[in-house]
């Protein structure tokens, strides 16, 4: 299904055709999502208003170095230097090793519900290297996230200096799904302001 | 000269803690936080005997130095406790607070404390804004507002609304009113113009704390200025002075513990949360801009024996015209209770009462 504002597109990375969709004008802000054919969710919508936001569907295979330097190399066929990152689930391992890859390409990161790092030695590898990585992260876990937890997120909150940890509340491992506005609203803040953003700018002025 | 011990709980940590700031609470140590806490009234009940006029307790957040976030809560605890000292709150932090609610626990506080309660209202340093969330632009117009409405709170005689610009109620009265009239002894901390003014406004006591008496004194004399212009006259007594004290038996050995002393600050924000405040937050001695950022260990004013600290004391009288010390003896993050102990000894012994008649 298309729709006004999106284009989509093919790229390919490591022999496999992905595809992708693209939307709003900005900043780039790369989705790492699994290859599932859909369309893009109300909160991609409300990042492209600040963003351009190229959902990328990766090849679906398990997240390893290999597996991410295909992808940067992906990305810079489609003209895209530098950007901001985001990845869901089992794609977030995918987009800490890109970041370690091209350190100087990724601005920022916003991890959504990471999934667990399985204790097999390519993930200790990672693990390994994250307290060199001073990618800015948002780490967004669901309270009502079963299925990861908050576990992995503290993981990375612990071994990342430039990590930051915020629940949404009542949302499951969906999180941009279940909650679009607070998902976006918080993603973008970060994306713009990096750690400076838990300095709060709500203004509370009922009447001047 | 009144003195006032600042209480801060010492807590002193099995391990060596992270430098930055906020400090990750899983780090706290259940048993040395018990003993700090246990503590407390073993040093406040010798503070009491001792003859100190005032207990201080202040409201910081997120931080192992001073483990009163809830300033109310420790003051009512310490109020139950000791029959006779001054309990001073200075103070909550007003922008981020219900100032209603404030009001309402201050008046309650001070019934319980049989009207022995002493209020300082302030803005907070700039890292408490972090904390619950305050947009930092905006703290001083809702710590103007919030000291406002906590003032009429405790004074109007019928339920009133408020329309202001940060805080809106429909229906506000009281229940306790607090017990001394028309309310507690009550100070606007802080060295800012702004703060002064209100103070000078509102007939309340004006609070400094740490700068040395030079620059220190440059606020006590705007806001002495500021009463004039308003037609009174604070008495020293409206004039508090918080400081740090290292008071030793010698002069050699209270500067040893000076130099043993951290010289940057224990916890730092992050740099990039550091350089966003600078912009964002505006803070003035007098009007004279300040950097609202402090990376350096807070000074210390008096160090030596008890004969250079009254020295010292009746200098801090004469120029910053404070009539109340609040005193952090051996500032906290020393490591050691022993030499806190011994200079609490020496102070009330040998300098408490040469400075009583100031």
């Amino acid at each position: 299904m298309r729709e006004t504002g999106v284009r989509e597109g093919h790229v390919e990375a490591g022999g496999v055709r992905c595809r992708y969709q693209d939307a709003g004008e900005g900043p780039a802000l790369v989705h790492l999502t699994a290859p599932r054919g859909s369309s893009l969710t109300p909160a991609h919508r409300l990042l492209a208003q600040r963003f351009r936001v190229i959902a990328l569907e990766t090849p679906g295979v398990p997240p390893s170095p290999e597996v991410a330097a295909t992808l940067a190399g992906a990305l810079q066929s489609l003209g895209l230097e530098r950007f901001n990152l985001m990845a869901t689930a089992r794609e977030a391992v995918t987009a800490l090793w890109l970041a370690l890859h091209a350190p100087e390409r990724v601005l920022a990161m916003v991890l959504e519900a990471p999934a667990a790092m399985p204790g097999v030695s390519r993930e200790a590898n990672l693990e390994r290297r994250l307290p060199a990585l001073a990618t800015p992260t948002l780490v967004l876990v669901g309270t009502r996230d079963d299925v990861a937890g908050p576990s992995p997120g503290r993981v990375y909150k612990a071994l990342m200096p430039g990590a930051h940890l915020v629940f949404v509340y009542d949302a499951g491992p969906a999180v941009g799904a279940d909650r679009p506005e607070a998902f976006a609203e918080v993603a973008i803040d970060f994306l713009e302001r990096h750690e400076a953003f838990v300095i709060s700018r709500a203004a509370t002025v009922i009447h001047p | 000269m009144k003195v006032s011990f600042f209480e801060t709980v010492r807590y002193l940590p099995p391990e060596p803690l992270p430098s930055e700031w906020p400090v990750p609470s899983g780090t706290y140590d259940r048993e040395a936080g018990a003993a700090a806490f246990r503590g407390v009234m073993e040093r406040l009940e010798y503070v009491e005997q001792l003859g100190f006029d005032w207990v201080s307790v202040s409201e910081h957040h997120y931080s192992p130095r001073i483990l009163t976030p809830s300033p109310i809560v420790a003051a009512a605890y310490i109020a139950a406790r000791l029959p006779r000292i001054k309990i001073a709150l200075l103070g909550p932090i007003v922008p981020h607070s219900n100032p209603v609610r404030v009001a309402e626990e201050l008046a309650m506080l001070d019934n319980l404390a049989q009207g022995r309660l002493i209020v300082g209202l302030l803005r907070g340093t700039a890292n408490e804004a972090l904390t619950y969330d305050l947009n930092p632009a905006e703290a001083r117009q809702r710590t103007d507002e919030g000291m406002e409405l906590i003032l009429k709170a405790w004074t109007e005689p019928h339920p009133f609304g408020w329309q202001g610009r940060h805080f809106r109620y429909r229906t506000v009265s009281i229940w306790p009113r607090p017990l001394q009239q028309p309310h507690p002894p009550t100070y606007a901390l802080g060295t800012s113009r702004e703060s002064c003014e209100f103070a000078a406004r509102h007939h309340l006591g004006c609070g400094v704390s740490y700068g040395p008496f030079e620059v220190m004194a440059r606020a006590t004399r705007y806001y002495r200025e500021q009463c004039a212009r308003h037609g009174w006259q604070p008495t020293p007594e409206q004039i508090v002075y918080r400081a740090n004290m290292l008071v030793a038996d010698t002069d050699e050995e209270a500067h040893a513990l000076l130099r043993r002393q951290p010289d940057q600050a224990p916890f730092v924000m992050r740099a990039g949360v550091r350089e966003a405040m600078l912009t964002l937050d505006s803070r003035n001695i007098a009007g004279q801009t300040r950097s609202p950022i402090v990376t350096g260990a807070l000074p210390t004013t008096f160090v030596g024996s008890p004969d250079t600290v009254v020295e010292q004391v009746k200098r801090c009288r004469d120029v910053v015209g404070a009539g109340v010390l609040d005193l952090s003896l051996h500032p906290p993050g020393a490591g050691d209770l022993e030499p806190l102990m011994r200079a609490l000894e020496l102070f009330g012994g040998k300098v408490l009462p040469r400075i009583r008649d100031l």
